[in-house]
């Protein structure tokens, strides 16, 4: 491993300087779980490792009780979404997505921030972010811009951030009555296991309790980058929400996923997940919903 | 030897053996005490490291190593070139530790560098030109059976391998013929490896005078020291010692049975750099360059009459050999003990071909080809009582193995709890109630050796036994532990024998400077053959201190007892005296001693003859797994509800370590049935890490009840009999009957993907 130095700035402005001083060989690193991996193959050969760790607001996590938006600082671990009871009651598609990642010691350190900016097909946390039409807050040399999240990815580890540009949250909209959020990791392993396919689902009914009025359906690991299944989502959309179409959305969003065969998996066994867990979760958003009333 | 008596009073009351003490290294591992091989770092140490090979198959054009020479730092480099001729590995030598021309495979070692640091080594790696002519690879073993198949070797003329597995005990066509139900079925396993937690590694030094030390990461001391005596011997070093030093191995489970390219590599460079030269694995060099239990495809048929008694069973096997040969060649013939001898069946027909192809070549692992042989006799023994519409588990009692049996190959069977561990299983796991949809039971049986299992010349162990003056004891046994718990075992055996507590006794054990000679810790054999081994030794002490206690007491030598680090005269309270005292009236008077004994116990168990038979062990293990799953017929996983793994094990000498030893058999075994596969595409490993190779979590693991059959076998120490691989070995076809009991699906390739099962629900469907 190629030796760097290590560099952790107090505020995300210090930060974007630093990088700013040495910016062709600098790397932000947050929990590391990712770059540490990276440093030690030599995939990575920084001479700076920047830290945004000592940067306290980047580790805020809070519902603002005025505008009913949920603000999660991109350092929060995956450990403290999961442990939250705000995220457990209200947010339960977070909460399917972080409690599998990895191990205890990963979700400890690892962040919801490197999550999203690794960037990789199979990233949980993403899933739940692009449903619920999370906005990225960028912060760069050139000031602040938003990004919704499902437009954050280009390709695998590839980002539409520019050089210096630090995730600082992740802002959740303000969720309507009746809508209920899953995620499932399919997975071979109870623990330590990539999905070899991610499916997460939101729905919105209207206030009968049975009209869809928003859906989301989004999937890790059927593209390039983590995807939202347009057409399945059209066609739930101002429906009665039933089993039958679920299951019929469920194949809508197979047809749409773009899976491919690999050592992993195969691609005709990802397609019939989809399939299946579309419709399995379309039901526990269901069920969440009419617990909730 | 001196004739002693080996056999112990089995009515006898019991303080040290039978109890559940925790491992005496527990603490030191826990708390990162221990020292691994990691962890050695010696004065002057050189880091070695080999540079493999980027084609399956290819000719060698030009190598070019000047510019890694030329790095500062970098003290030797080495090609084939510098291995000398006779260099060779494997016990049929056709391996030398760099290869030379021609590589037959990705792990095929190619150069190797000895540097002052490890990066200066990787760096010198990457500075070595080679220049390959890429070859036809050829990836199917059964393909490469084929007349017009490229060769692995071309020297050879055949990719088969010249090997004897072929028998046929009794009259197979006839009793088919007699037969009232045949089944016959394909089954096919693949690659998985150990994946022990400690890679893999070894320092080699060589003192002025040209003698060897190396501290290697071994099952088997003795007989690596052999291999590493003929090394320097090829090195031109005749009549020089070999000094091998197992550190503290995080795991075995059979890879380390056979030596390795890395050790005889490490070997070269500290011979030519004067210092000594480490080669530790990373852990994707650990799933690369270590071998895998060999992939079958496995032909059987079997019958029965009408009453459901076996009438014969006709097995035929091809195992990819990989491209060069190690001991998994030679699993047919453990292989060979289910097939003639699970259940009792008179006519056996089995014949193994074991054939070079371009692939990693395989070794011995858990169960040394028992897990795959049973694999497909258990799942069509679940196949065959279906086609005699039988119950499965009454069909499995008809044809059980009891005490008494010679088998067709000529196996003795002593002791035998077969039926106990069945009724076992069927009591603890509720075969009949199975409503809930998706859900469904399965069992299956085990045979394997449990009392040594003669391979070499010699299956023996030799133990040194020493006391002190204060009543401790030094035992020097040639067993090995590598975690399963030998020290435990020996440590509770002499204890119970002098009387004293585990802990007063201190097991050295892995190095040939000290130790006697044993085979090595493989074969389920190490409770069993050091057991014993160091039993005999501690009677012999035993009996010296009888009688210098007689002179002292003034009581019959042999009516002296031993307890809680006393010997007494039970008649008389007054006659007594703690051990230590009475060992320095032995040593601190006119004509003092010591008292010592040595003892080498070799099992009297027979080699194979040319027919293939013979009582390869003293005794047998048995043991029977069932399981409950629950099968989601939309997604094809497989959930394990309960397991029950049920063992006659003779004696358990320790409960706790025995449980650990089924509770670690099964979840590897598991993993075998569910999960775990080496991925090779055109002889390439796909799948070198933890992400992709799905070894079970700590999550996945099951609860698992292990009921434990005592049988008090006659020649066990205590009456034990061998545990270490069982636990592994009935698990598959184990899980496979519960999910064709649950689903209707029966998977005969391993590892039963969700994939596998989801495309046979539909296959079954017709959609
Ligand atoms: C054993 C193991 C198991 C794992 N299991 C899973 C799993 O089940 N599911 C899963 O999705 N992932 C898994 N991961 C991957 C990883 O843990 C997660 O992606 C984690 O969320 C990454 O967060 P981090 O804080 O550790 O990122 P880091 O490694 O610190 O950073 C990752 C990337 O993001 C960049 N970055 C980080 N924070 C910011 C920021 N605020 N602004 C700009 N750039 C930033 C870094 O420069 C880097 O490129 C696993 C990793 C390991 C080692």
């Amino acid at each position: 491993m190629k030796e760097f130095k290590y560099l952790s700035p107090e505020s995300v402005e210090d930060a974007i300087s630093l990088y700013g001083q040495h910016s062709e060989t600098s790397k932000f690193v947050a929990g590391g779980t990712d770059v540490i991996v990276k440093l030690k193959e030599g995939w990575m050969e920084p001479d700076f490792l920047i830290s945004l760790k000592k940067i306290k607001e980047l580790s805020d996590l809070h519902k603002n009780e005025a505008t009913k938006e949920l603000s999660i600082g991109a350092l929060v671990t995956h450990a403290t979404l999961e442990k939250s009871l705000m995220i457990q009651n209200r947010y339960p598609i977070i909460y399917d997505a972080v409690s599998n990642i990895g191990s205890l010691q990963v979700r400890n350190v690892g962040t919801i921030g490197g999550n999203l900016i690794n960037a990789v097909p199979s990233a949980d946390g993403a899933v739940p972010m692009i449903a619920l039409d999370g906005v990225a807050l960028l912060h760069g040399p050139d000031g602040e811009r938003s990004v919704e999240v499902k437009d954050l990815f280009i390709k695998p580890y590839v980002t539409v951030l520019k050089p210096g540009e630090i995730l600082k949250k992740i802002t959740i909209p303000p969720q309507e009555a009746n809508t209920g959020s899953a995620y499932i990791k399919f997975g071979r392993r109870a623990a330590m296991e990539l999905p070899l396919i991610g499916i997460g689902v939101l729905l919105t009914l209207d206030t009968d309790q049975k009209t869809c009025t928003k859906a989301r359906i989004v999937l890790g690991v059927a593209a390039p980058t983590p995807m939202r299944a347009f057409e399945a989502e059209k066609s739930l959309v101002g429906q009665k929400i039933n089993e039958e179409i679920l299951v019929k959305a469920g194949q809508i969003a197979a047809d749409e996923s773009k899976v491919r065969d690999s050592v992993r998996g195969k691609a005709w066994h990802r397609k019939e997940m989809i399939k299946v867990h579309v419709r399995r979760m379309g039901l526990k958003c269901l069920d969440i919903i009419k617990k909730q009333s | 030897m001196d004739n002693i008596e080996v056999t112990p009073n089995q009515d006898r009351e019991l303080s040290v053996v039978g109890k559940p003490i925790p491992k005496l290294d527990a603490a030191q591992k826990a708390m990162g005490r221990a020292e691994y091989i990691q962890d050695i770092k010696l004065p002057g140490m050189l880091y070695g490291k080999i540079l493999y090979s980027k084609f399956a198959n290819a000719n060698i054009v030009k190598i070019d190593t000047s510019k890694a020479k030329a790095l500062a730092g970098v003290h030797a480099v080495l090609t084939g070139e510098d291995v000398p001729k006779k260099m060779k590995m494997g016990f049929i030598k056709d391996n030398p530790p760099i290869k030379k021309g021609r590589v037959s495979s990705f792990r095929d070692e190619v150069a190797a560098v000895a540097a002052i640091s490890l990066d200066i080594a990787k760096k010198a790696l990457d500075l070595i030109e080679i220049e390959y002519e890429e070859l036809e690879g050829i990836f199917d073993p059964e393909k490469a059976m084929e007349k017009d198949s490229p060769l692995v070797h071309e020297h050879l003329k055949s990719n088969v391998l010249k090997m004897p597995w072929n028998i046929h005990y009794g009259d197979v066509e006839k009793a088919e013929k007699e037969s009232a139900f045949v089944v016959e079925d394909k089954f096919t396993t693949t690659w998985v490896t150990h994946c022990c937690m400690g890679t893999s590694g070894a320092i080699a030094l060589f003192d002025a005078a040209d003698n060897l030390t190396i501290y290697s990461n071994t099952q088997i001391p003795s007989l690596a020291q052999k291999d590493f005596l003929e090394s320097l011997k090829a090195m031109g070093l005749e009549n020089k010692r070999a000094r091998v030093i197992k550190p503290i191995i995080g795991g075995g489970f059979g890879s380390k049975l056979d030596t390795y390219a890395y050790e005889h590599i490490a070997i070269l460079l500290a011979h030519k750099c004067k210092k000594p030269v480490k080669i530790m694995f990373d852990r994707v060099e650990e799933f690369n360059a270590t071998s895998t239990r060999q992939p079958t495809v496995i032909y059987i048929k079997q019958g029965c009459d009408k009453n459901g008694r076996l009438t014969f069973r006709d097995m035929r096997m091809v195992l990819d050999n990989g491209a060069h040969t190690s001991w998994g060649a030679t699993t047919p013939s453990v292989m060979l003990m289910p097939i003639s001898s699970l259940y009792k069946v008179e006519n056996v027909k089995y014949n193994a071909k074991c054939v070079y192809t371009n692939n990693t070549y395989s070794q011995a692992m858990r169960g040394y080809g028992n897990p795959q042989a049973t694999f497909a006799i258990e799942s069509s023994m679940d196949i065959l009582a279906e086609k005699a519409g039988m119950d499965r588990i009454e069909f499995r009692k008809i044809n059980k193995n009891q005490s008494g049996d010679e088998t067709p190959q000529g196996l003795k069977i002593t002791s035998c709890g077969l039926e106990e561990c069945i009724d076992a299983v069927k009591e603890e796991l509720k075969f009949d109630n199975n409503s809930e949809k998706g859900v469904g039971t399965g069992i299956a049986s085990l045979i394997h050796v449990g009392g040594g299992a003669r391979i070499y010349g010699s299956d023996g162990c030799g133990a040194i036994l020493k006391m002190d003056d204060y009543g401790k004891v030094d035992i020097f046994t040639g067993g090995t532990d590598m975690g399963q718990g030998l020290d435990n075992i020996t440590a509770q055996i002499v204890a119970e024998e002098l009387g004293l507590l585990a802990e007063d006794i201190n097991v050295v054990h892995s190095d040939t400077d000290v130790c006697p000679w044993d085979v090595g810790a493989h074969a389920s054999r190490s409770t069993f053959v050091a057991g014993n081994a160091a039993l005999g030794a501690a009677k012999k002490v035993k009996k010296k201190i009888q009688e210098f206690a007689s002179k002292i007491l003034d009581v019959p030598a042999k009516d002296i007892k031993f307890k809680d680090r006393n010997v007494f005269f039970p008649g008389d309270p007054e006659k007594s005296m703690p051990i230590g005292k009475l060992l320095r009236k032995a040593h601190f008077s006119p004509n003092g001693t010591m008292l010592m004994a040595e003892n080498f116990y070799d099992p009297d168990n027979r080699n194979m003859g040319k027919d293939l038979k013979g009582n390869m062990s003293m005794t047998y293990s048995f043991g029977a797994h069932g399981v409950k799953v629950k099968v989601d017929e939309e997604t094809g996983k497989v959930e394990v509800l309960e397991y029950v793994a049920a063992h006659d094990v003779g004696r358990a000498i320790n409960p706790l370590l025995l449980e650990g030893q089924v509770y670690g058999g099964v979840v590897m075994g598991l993993g075998y049935a569910l999960t775990e596969e080496v991925v090779h595409q055109n002889g390439k490993n796909m799948n070198a890490n933890f992400r992709d190779y799905k070894l079970f979590t700590a999550k996945d693991a099951v609860k698992i009840k292990a009921p434990v059959i005592e049988t008090i076998d006659k020649d066990g120490p205590f009456g034990a009999k061998g545990i270490g691989e069982p636990g592994c070995v009935p698990t598959a076809p184990a899980v496979a009957n519960a999910i064709y009991d649950a689903v209707g699906v029966r998977i005969k390739d391993l590892p039963i993907t969700p994939e596998k099962v989801l495309a046979a629900l539909k296959e079954k469907k017709g959609d």
